[in-house]
């Protein structure tokens, strides 16, 4: 965030870090312990686990050692790495954190960015999905506009294409279109591919009140399988109806994560001022694997500059 | 509910992108010759802006205008974070390498200049050829460019090639199809998803 003068600059400090104890104090209520993650990682250990997105945008230094480090463009994978090297899997560990990353931008200058968020490993899956969307929706409850809890299951959609039986490079062009909603492209290549697939011809219709979603779905053709993910979805919105916070969210089945790492209930934060999300995360059970050991996990993200922004409108 | 704004490419493109709404609770009125940026619809649901065509998409990314209009082109180009809706096609035309008859594209050991008004597009084109190349970026009259050696190969739009022709050039390799889209921004796509969908299936959508 570029500041105009020094009073804006401690004006915009003094409410984020507010914002801030305010979240961790709602943190610490629900159990959750803080973790520092660390600053710098090694490059090598960060590149074997991490899929991760545009490498020119990691920022990397140089040690003493001659060794290159990374200067941590994630707060998942760099806490995660500390929690497995001294973690035996149980019982269930809940940790927030409060913190920056960094990253190049394309004019070549670093950027930190305020993050804070939580991640629940070892828990019970719908158990853990339902606290962690309800702390996600509490967060955004405490905005003074309109929000939407945005979410998916990215399991529904692997299994989809598992079903379609499409070799890699399409199923890479299908996910890229669904991606961006492009309904128009899609179509021409269901129909270039010859796919006879309900599901994927109407996949933008599955978006919705969560309960008018799955009720469309359950009249199409299912496998067995895919019978499996929607009663699991009709049992998390009844869970979610239970404490009334069923109206908050959107069901989006056509919903790609940003990340590969996923797989499960994904979900982002809208708030109605804001150009972008301010909360995203999901469930990543598979991913945990790369630290040697699979637990289910699940966490989000607060992108903490925006959310300081809608408070900012507030005071102006 | 908001009202909806929607951005307009000023110009050929944009215009085409209004008839589609002719008729319907969506139509607005544009006098001839008008200068105003800013115009509302009949039901006064829709906020029309009008904006130069490389603009759209940074319009709907920051969220000042919640849907847009514009060449598939300028997407590709800019490579934003939007939804891209829905292919609205008019505005048809198609990305294409164009040179000298003989010119090859494919050099070894040397370097290929190619001039151009889409740098990142070419760019991402020819990432995954085994060709080395300097882009030279342009603004307009692409074609001059290997007239006057410039540049051994331009990439560009083109609709009927009657430019090309007219200056002695071929196209030697066909890219990307191009037309109008209709873009959205993630989080309006989100709030505003009935009218947003109503919208799409006014514009052809399914």
């Amino acid at each position: 965030m570029q500041f105009r003068n020094i009073k804006e600059e401690l004006t915009v400090t003094k409410i984020r870090k507010e914002i801030e104890r305010e979240i961790e104090e709602y943190f610490e209520r629900k159990g959750f312990s803080i973790i520092e993650p660390r600053t710098f990682q090694a490059y090598d250990d960060f590149i074997k686990r991490n899929l991760v997105q545009d490498s020119t945008k990691v920022v990397k230094v140089l040690g003493g050692d001659s060794k290159i480090y990374v200067l941590r463009p994630d707060i998942t994978t760099s806490i995660l790495s500390q929690i497995f090297s001294k973690w035996e899997g149980e019982p269930p560990l809940k940790v927030y954190y409060n913190s920056k990353i960094f990253k190049n931008t394309p004019r070549g200058v670093i950027e930190q960015r305020y993050q804070m968020g939580i991640e629940s490993l070892g828990d019970e899956v719908e158990k853990a999905d339902i606290e962690i969307i309800q702390m996600a929706i509490n967060i955004l409850n405490t905005l003074e506009e309109s929000y939407i809890l945005e979410m998916g299951f990215s399991t529904f959609l692997d299994t989809l294409f598992k079903e379609a039986n499409l070799d890699k490079s399409d199923e890479l062009k299908v996910k890229e279109l669904i991606s961006k909603k492009n309904q128009s492209e899609l179509s021409y290549m269901i129909k270039s591919l010859n796919l006879n697939n309900q599901v994927l011809a109407n996949i933008f219709n599955l978006q919705g009140k969560i309960s008018d979603v799955l009720d469309k779905i359950k009249s199409y053709d299912l496998s067995i399988k895919m019978k499996g993910h929607i009663t699991y979805l009709e049992n998390l919105d009844q869970a979610f109806t239970k404490k009334g916070i069923e109206d908050k969210i959107r069901i989006d089945l056509s919903m790609i994560a940003d990340l590969d790492y996923y797989d499960g209930v994904i979900f982002r934060g809208y708030s109605s001022s804001l150009p972008t999300k301010l909360l995203s995360g999901g469930r990543y059970d598979k991913s945990t694997a790369n630290y040697g050991m699979k637990v289910p996990a699940i966490g989000f993200m607060i992108d903490m500059d925006l959310l300081t922004r809608t408070r900012l409108k507030e005071v102006r | 509910m908001d009202k909806l704004t929607i951005a307009i490419a000023k110009g050929r493109l944009g215009n085409q992108g209004l008839e589609l709404f002719k008729g319907s609770e969506y139509e607005i009125n544009v006098k001839e010759n008008s200068r105003k940026l800013v115009h509302y619809s009949a039901n006064k649901k829709v906020n029309f802006i009008f904006v130069k065509p490389a603009d759209v998409v940074t319009y709907v990314e920051k969220k000042v205008a919640d849907l847009g209009i514009v060449g598939k082109d300028i997407i590709l180009e800019d490579n934003k974070d939007v939804y891209e809706v829905l292919d609205l096609n008019f505005g048809k035309c198609r990305f294409v390498i164009a040179g000298f008859k003989d010119q090859n594209l494919v050099k070894k050991n040397e370097v290929l200049t190619i001039g151009t008004n889409y740098p990142a597009y070419v760019e991402s084109i020819f990432k995954n050829k085994d060709q080395e190349i300097e882009i030279i970026k342009l603004r307009g009259a692409v074609e001059l460019a290997p007239l006057m050696g410039l540049s051994e190969v331009i990439v560009d739009i083109v609709e009927t090639g009657s430019t090309l022709a007219d200056n002695g050039l071929v196209v030697l390799e066909e890219l990307d199809p191009i037309s109008a889209r209709l873009i959205a921004n993630k989080v309006s796509y989100r709030f505003k998803f009935d009218e947003i969908r109503k919208i799409e299936k006014l514009l052809g959508g399914l």
